[in-house]
């Protein structure tokens, strides 16, 4: 599969953040984390922008 | 419903402020005698001065005109709930402006002597050994404020009655000043000082129990907390040689987080990222994603406000 790899810096007190969030059981690990966030970011622009476009 | 037992009245004639001892669950009652009139109002832990009523941290929690329901706040690193405004006959109170003070009436109007908030509050606090340097930020009752298109706060005439009232409920022992704000030259009070009635009754049970709970929290730091616990008691300061500084999480340390995106991921990324903040650091444009998202699903808050349910 055609993969991109991004490399993100975060320091220890975002690393904290994400780490609580994982262990509400929101992603399995770090990564899959941000990937979440991506899709549902992306996934949420894409809503307001249809529904200013109305 | 319970009777409430008043224990002390006052006029306040204009020009004049009072420091009241305000027990916790006792009420100060601030009324308007005819209408019209503004009133500042500062506050302290009366048992430890250095905790005071902070107007920065009770706008960002409650907004620019904090009413019936919200609280007074005090200044970090205490950040506890003071007092809860148990009722507001008007709802248009203002935490935008500081109090007026001699060098507004000087440096605008031409007087060289002028009633303002900030030396009517330096006389009142005087009777518990303060100085005019303690005074504060004001949280000022029934004054109509707002933010113009600019950006810059304007005031403007109220519209309260005789009778309309404030009341605000001591969440902890504090020592409360309000008085009746000098301006007459202003909008703040229709042009006219007029005196104000305050009232002290004790709280009722319904009134105890209508108050929500708030967090009380470790970041919530009083002196025994400090690294150094002592007030200062004189004026100029000087350098401490055995000083070594001790910042929480520091060094702050990056990591390398790598992170694979599929085809449709980048298609994603693409489309949202801010390249006009971030350019081509796709890197930096996802870690904003990440956050963003973040506040957008958790956050409880205000950005930069703190939840106050406990």
């Amino acid at each position: 599969m055609n993969e991109t790899i991004v490399k993100l810096r975060l320091n220890q007190q975002q690393l904290e953040l994400m780490d609580r969030t994982i262990a509400q059981g929101v992603a399995p690990d770090r990564a899959a984390l941000v990937r979440l966030a991506l899709r549902e970011y992306a996934a949420s622009r894409k809503a307001e922008t249809a529904g200013s476009s109305r | 419903m319970t009777t409430r037992k008043i224990t002390s009245e006052w006029i306040l004639e204009p020009g004049t402020g009072k420091a009241i001892e305000l027990l916790k669950g006792q009420v100060l009652r601030i009324e308007q005698v005819e209408g019209g009139q503004c009133a500042d109002f500062n506050c302290f832990n009366l048992h430890d001065y250095k905790e005071f009523m902070h107007c920065g941290r009770t706008r960002t929690v409650h907004g620019f005109h904090p009413t019936k329901g919200t609280f007074m706040w005090s200044a970090p690193p205490r950040e506890r709930a003071m007092l809860y405004i148990l009722e507001d006959t008007v709802g248009r109170n203002d935490v935008l402006f500081p109090r007026c003070s001699a060098y507004v009436y000087e440096a605008a109007y031409g007087f060289s002597v002028h009633t303002n908030c900030h030396d009517i509050q330096a006389e009142a606090q005087r009777e518990y050994g303060l100085t005019p340097d303690d005074v504060h930020d004001s949280f000022n009752l029934f004054m109509c404020t707002g933010v113009d298109a600019d950006g810059h706060a304007y005031m403007t005439r109220q519209t309260t009655k005789a009778g309309d009232h404030v009341d605000l409920l001591a969440l902890m022992d504090v020592l409360a000043i309000p008085n009746v704000c000098g301006a007459d030259v202003m909008k703040t009070s229709n042009f006219a000082l007029k005196p104000l009635k305050l009232t002290v009754f004790e709280a009722t049970e319904a009134d105890l129990a209508s108050v929500p709970t708030t967090p009380v929290l470790a970041s919530q730091r009083t002196p025994k907390d400090f690294k150094n616990p002592v007030i200062k008691s004189d004026r100029g300061l000087r350098r401490d040689p055995d000083y070594r500084p001790e910042f929480p999480n520091t060094p702050i340390v990056l990591t390398e987080l790598p992170v694979a995106l599929t085809a449709e991921e980048v298609t994603m990324l693409n489309a949202v990222k801010l390249t006009d903040i971030y350019g081509d650091d796709d890197a930096a444009a996802l870690r904003d994603i990440l956050f963003s998202w973040w506040e957008e699903r958790f956050l409880q808050a205000h950005a930069g406000a703190p939840a106050i349910e406990a």
